[in-house]
Order: structure tokens, then sequence, then C-alpha cells
């Protein structure tokens, strides 16, 4: 049987020269795969679902009551044999794909590896958290529940503030003023088509470039066998532990799903006179923290253009994406990267990493402002202070756990690493 | 493989010694050359005219343009109010508590019977108050004490349902902006950037009516 596959499709050349590819074993290089077994997970359930569901926002009467098309087909996956349990594994995919692809970026960040050659990846790796969180808002506003419309009124809102393009731009991308009869149809296709294609090809491209650029080395690899590449071959030994991890993420997500059921529409109702006390998804909540820090009054118009709070509230989110992609081209090193940096080498950079963190956990909070009492003046203390105070206690801690034990060590001259790399 | 290369070589090569023979151009083989030039200047034109009105005119329609039908229309004098909740229910000013959290209505023509519910931007909120508690520029647009204002949130588009009852003022749940009624329903507290739009009200058979449409443009970002 193999023999005859051999014959035709030359499959003993193919595993010798892209089978017998060599992983780097650590623990934080499965952050990225995790990140693609969420995608998988979410391709697979979304066909489930989207041969259900009815993206339209038609009334139609069922059981006596009045319901638009899409939530009512929602209701009914709900009602189909684990309709509800797939539903909600999709709702979690989703979140654990954008938590793991940011941790993923951290681990990024702060062992160095966006260093040059792998600049490309870095902001293939921002696209793809960009697009990622476009997709969660798209599916979230699609069973047009009481909550998901009002969320994704906000989202119009929002979009339409931005200056010039804005009114034209979320009147493309919502089909006029949301809700109309466009909008979901509109943002069905989006999700269910659009999306998931140029996430499929960004995540190839993502792939491929660090197949072609060879994994980062872990830091033991450079004491254990220098100037070589450590790891296990993919194929059969990389491929098992996929495997078994893939497993293991299915069974947490489907746990997950099964114990807290995602958005449930049927306590929601459909949209009616009232808006529910709605909060955004954890993945929003820094920008809508923000957003409240801003008051009514800043305001401005240049040369007959107006620039609201609204937009005043996206300068400081975009700002960080814009600091993110220009980011690896900030190191000025010309050496090729290779080999892991150690956190604890660069207690700036490593501080700034959790100053990152901070700055997203600190505007978060202030996103509860309104339910804790936390006043104006004290949400702007806490958002600028708290990335400082990250970033000092991290750099700290660092200098003084590791300080003095790495200056004792003898840094290996430049010239060595060099040859080891080439 | 080895054939082609040299064909094509070859080919090269003979075109090559023709431009490099530079025999001088005659007036004839110039004037050619110019209308060959024009030529293809118009064309190129033409192509990029038709080609850049076919793609304007259909990213123009990508944005759906808003149709109206009688249930979106916007509120019209002479229109009666009734409860967003009991669509059949015409309001009179007896059917509000004083100073109450505000009651959601929509406009309803009185001659078609159209509820004009087709339409967030059309949703009203209704509160009655005692009319020497309201301000001057509220007052004549008060009816029997009762005010009414879209519910619209000027911020992001959010219903404005939720009722600040140690304040008296009308709270939006999404990001906690505060209007209060007694006064155009300014902004108080929070992101709002602009009152609520007053929608006047007069009293005619004993019901509540529309006295003219909403003063300013409903929804956020307008």
């Amino acid at each position: 049987m193999l023999k005859w596959f051999d014959e035709r499709v030359y499959l003993k050349r193919f595993y010798n020269k892209f089978l017998r590819k060599a992983f780097p074993v650590h623990h934080s290089f499965f952050l990225g795969e995790i990140t693609l077994f969420s995608f998988v997970t979410l391709v697979l359930t979304g066909i489930f679902l989207s041969i259900n569901f009815e993206p339209s926002i038609r009334m139609i009467t069922e059981g006596g009551q009045k319901l638009p098309a899409a939530y009512a087909s929602v209701r009914f996956i709900d009602s189909l044999p684990f309709g509800m349990v797939i539903r909600s594994i999709h709702h979690w995919a989703a979140n654990v794909m954008i938590a793991a692809a940011f941790l993923h970026m951290i681990r990024i960040l702060i062992t160095g590896a966006y260093k040059k050659p792998r600049e490309i990846n870095w902001i293939l790796g921002i696209c793809l958290l960009g697009f990622s969180i476009f997709a969660a808002f798209t599916g979230y506003s699609l069973p047009f529940d009481a909550f998901s419309a009002t969320a994704t009124k906000i989202g119009y809102g929002i979009a339409s503030s931005l200056p010039i393009v804005g009114r034209w731009f979320a009147g493309v991308f919502f089909g006029g003023q949301f809700p109309t009869e466009h909008s979901i149809p509109r943002l069905n296709a989006i999700h269910i088509l659009w999306l998931p294609l140029i996430l499929g090809v960004f995540i190839v491209g993502h792939v491929l470039i660090m197949y072609l650029q060879k994994h980062t080395q872990p830091r033991y690899a450079e004491k254990v066998a220098p100037g070589k590449i450590l790891g296990v071959p993919f194929f059969p030994q990389q491929a098992l532990i996929m495997a078994i991890l893939f497993s293991f993420f299915v069974g947490v997500v489907a746990i997950l799903a099964a114990v807290f059921i995602a958005n449930p529409i049927q306590v929601f109702g459909p949209p009616g006179p009232t808006t529910p006390e709605v909060k955004p998804e954890w993945y929003f909540l820094w920008i809508y923290g923000f957003l409240q820090m801003i008051p009514a009054s800043w305001k401005f118009s240049v040369i007959g253009i107006e620039f609201g709070p609204e937009f005043l509230g996206l300068v400081v989110p975009i700002l960080v994406v814009i600091l993110g992609f220009i980011f690896p081209f900030l190191d000025v090193s010309r050496r090729k990267f290779r080999y892991l940096e150690l956190p604890s080498r660069f207690p700036w950079r490593t501080g700034a990493a959790m100053g990152v963190i901070g700055f997203f956990a600190a505007s978060t909070l202030i996103a509860y402002r309104h339910d804790l009492g936390i006043s104006m003046a004290l949400s702007w203390v806490i958002v600028i202070g708290t990335p400082l105070l990250f970033t000092a206690i991290t750099a700290g801690i660092i200098r003084l756990a590791y300080g003095p034990k790495e200056r004792r060590l003898p840094v290996p001259p430049a010239a060595v690493q060099v040859q080891r790399g080439g | 493989m080895i054939d082609d290369d040299i064909k094509t070589g070859g080919a090269g090569t003979a075109a090559a010694a023709i431009s490099r023979g530079e025999a001088p151009e005659t007036e004839g083989e110039e004037l050619i050359r110019r209308r060959r030039f024009l030529q293809a200047g118009i064309g190129v034109g033409i192509a990029l005219t038709v080609g850049g009105i076919s793609i304007l005119s259909v990213t123009s329609s990508l944005r759906p343009a808003p149709t109206v039908t009688p249930e979106t229309e916007p509120p019209a004098p002479g229109d009666k109010l009734v409860f967003a909740e009991d669509q059949s229910h015409v309001v009179v000013p007896d059917d509000l508590q004083l100073a109450a959290a505000p009651k959601t209505v929509y406009a309803m023509d009185p001659a078609s019977k159209v509820v004009k519910s087709g339409t967030d931007n059309n949703l009203a909120l209704v509160s009655r108050f005692d009319p020497s508690s309201l301000s001057a520029d509220t007052k004549p647009h008060a009816a029997a004490g009762v005010v009414a204002y879209s519910a619209i949130c000027t911020h992001l588009c959010c219903m404005v349902s939720l009722w600040d009852a140690q304040h008296q003022w009308l709270h939006c749940p999404c990001h906690h902006a505060e209007y209060d009624p007694r006064n155009g329903a300014k902004v108080m507290a929070g992101p709002a950037p602009r009152a609520l739009p007053v929608l006047p009200l007069k009293i005619a058979d004993g019901q509540l009516t529309v006295a003219a449409g909403f003063l300013t443009l409903v929804g956020c970002n307008s």
C-alpha cells in the first residue's frame, strides 16, 4: 500500500524532506499551536453552525411570537442534538484563540524572537490577532439577541466616529445604520467567508515563514549542541505531541462549553425597546474602559472635520497597534537572531512587556469605573501609573534576583556567536 | 528546451540589430509613430474613464441607501403616541405617574393607524412632571407636564432605558450618560456629546399628540 503510493507520489522523498523537520521543544512554544487548534476547532464547529443559521432579521412568527429569523434560527441550532454545546464550543474556542494569540505574542516579545529575520512574521502575527478580534466581533453580532444587537450597535457608533471615512466605512461594513435588513447578511458573509479565508491565508504564510526561517532555538540548545538545530522530528514525534495537545485542548474547551453555556439567547430575548446593561467581551474591555475616561467636552475640528471624543478614545488603541507594527524595526542589531534571549537578561524589555500587560489590565479595570465608583481623575492616575509601576517592579525584581549572578557569567565574545550562528 | 532558447536568442539578436541599425526615420514613419502614441493614449484614457466610473458606481452602492416605509417615517405633527410594549394603547397623560421612570412610546399615524416602530430612531421616552418644575425652555414643548425625548443616546446610539431615581435623570446603561428630562434632556454626566432630541407635544382630544417632529437630529455622531 505505502509502496504503491510511494511509486506515484514520492512519499519517501516528501517524508525525508519535509516531515523530518526538527521541532525544538519548550512548553512556551505550544501557545502558537493552541491558537492554531482553536482556529481548526472554530472552522469545524462553524461548518455546523453556518448550515443551520439564517442570516436575516426578517420577522417570522414562531409559536405565536414574532422573532427575527436569525434569532429564531439560533434557537433552532440550540434545539438540535449537541447544538447548544457546539455553539458554546465555538464561542469558547474563539476566546481561547484570542487569549492564546496574545500570550504567544508576549512570549515572542520577552524572548526577543521578533528580531531579524523574523520581522515579517511578527507583523503577520499582529494582523492575525487583529483579524481574529474582528472575526469575534462579527460573530458576536449574528444571533441578533438583545445583547448582541446592542454591542454591535455600539460598534457601529464607534466605527462611524472615525473622521472623514467613518460614516461611509461603517455604512459599508454594517450595511447602513445598524440594524438594517442588510446588516446581518453582510456581517454573516464577512464572518463565515472572508475572515476565515483571510485568516487561513495568513496562517499558512505565518507557518510557512516559520518553516523557512526555522524555529528559534531555546537557550539550552546552545549549550547542548551549539550551532546545530536541536529538536524532535515533525513526524512521528512532534505530530504525536500535537495530537495529544489537540485532544487535550478539545477536552478542556468542551468542558468549559458544557459548564458555561455561551450567550444564552433564550434568556436575553430578541432586541426590544430597551437596552440591557451590556459590557463588551473581555478583549474589548480595555478600549471600553479607555472610552469611559474621555469627557464629552474633548472635541475639536480641523478645517471643518470633526474629531469627537470617541475618536480621541480610539487614538491610544490605534497608537498601540502602530507601535506594535514598528516594534521589530527599533532593534538595530544586524546579526541574525537564532537563540532565544532569556527574559531575565533584559530587565527593561521584560519590564516594558509587563507594562503593556499593566496598561491592558488597568484600562480593563476602568471599564468597571462606574460600578466601583472610581473618579475620572483617579482613572487617569491608574491607567498611566500602573504600566510604569509594572515596568519598574519587574525590572527591579529581575535586577535583584538575577543581576549579580548574570554579571559573574562571562559574556561570550560576539565573534564566537557569529561563528556558531553560521 | 535548448531549441527554444536558441530560437528566442536568435530573434532577440535580430531585433537588436535592427534597432541598432538606426536608419534615419523618414517623415512618414515618424507620423505613424505619433499616430500610434496618440491612439494608445486615447485608448488608455477611455479604459480608465469607463473602469473608474464602473468602480465608483459599485463602491457607492456598497453603502445601501436608507429606505423609508410608513413604519420608518419619523413622527409627524398630529401623530398619537402608543406604548412600545402595548401598541394598541394610545397614551393619555393620566397613564403616566408623576416623576416616575419614563415609558417608551412610538408615534402612530391617526389616519392609517400605522405604528412607526420600524426603526429604533422613532423610539421616544415620555415622563410626566409637575409643570412648575420644568425649565423655561422645556415648558413650551411639554403638554400637561409630559415631556418627550428621543430614546437614542447621542453618545453611541444605545437606548436610554434606565432611570436614575436619586437625581431623577435619564440614564444610559451602555456608558452611563445622564440627561435631565426637566431641563431639555441636557447632558448632566457621562460621555454624551449633546442633549437628547426633543419631541414637542400637545394635547388633542385628551390624548398626547405630536406637535412637531424631533427638533434635532436623532442618533449618534450626527
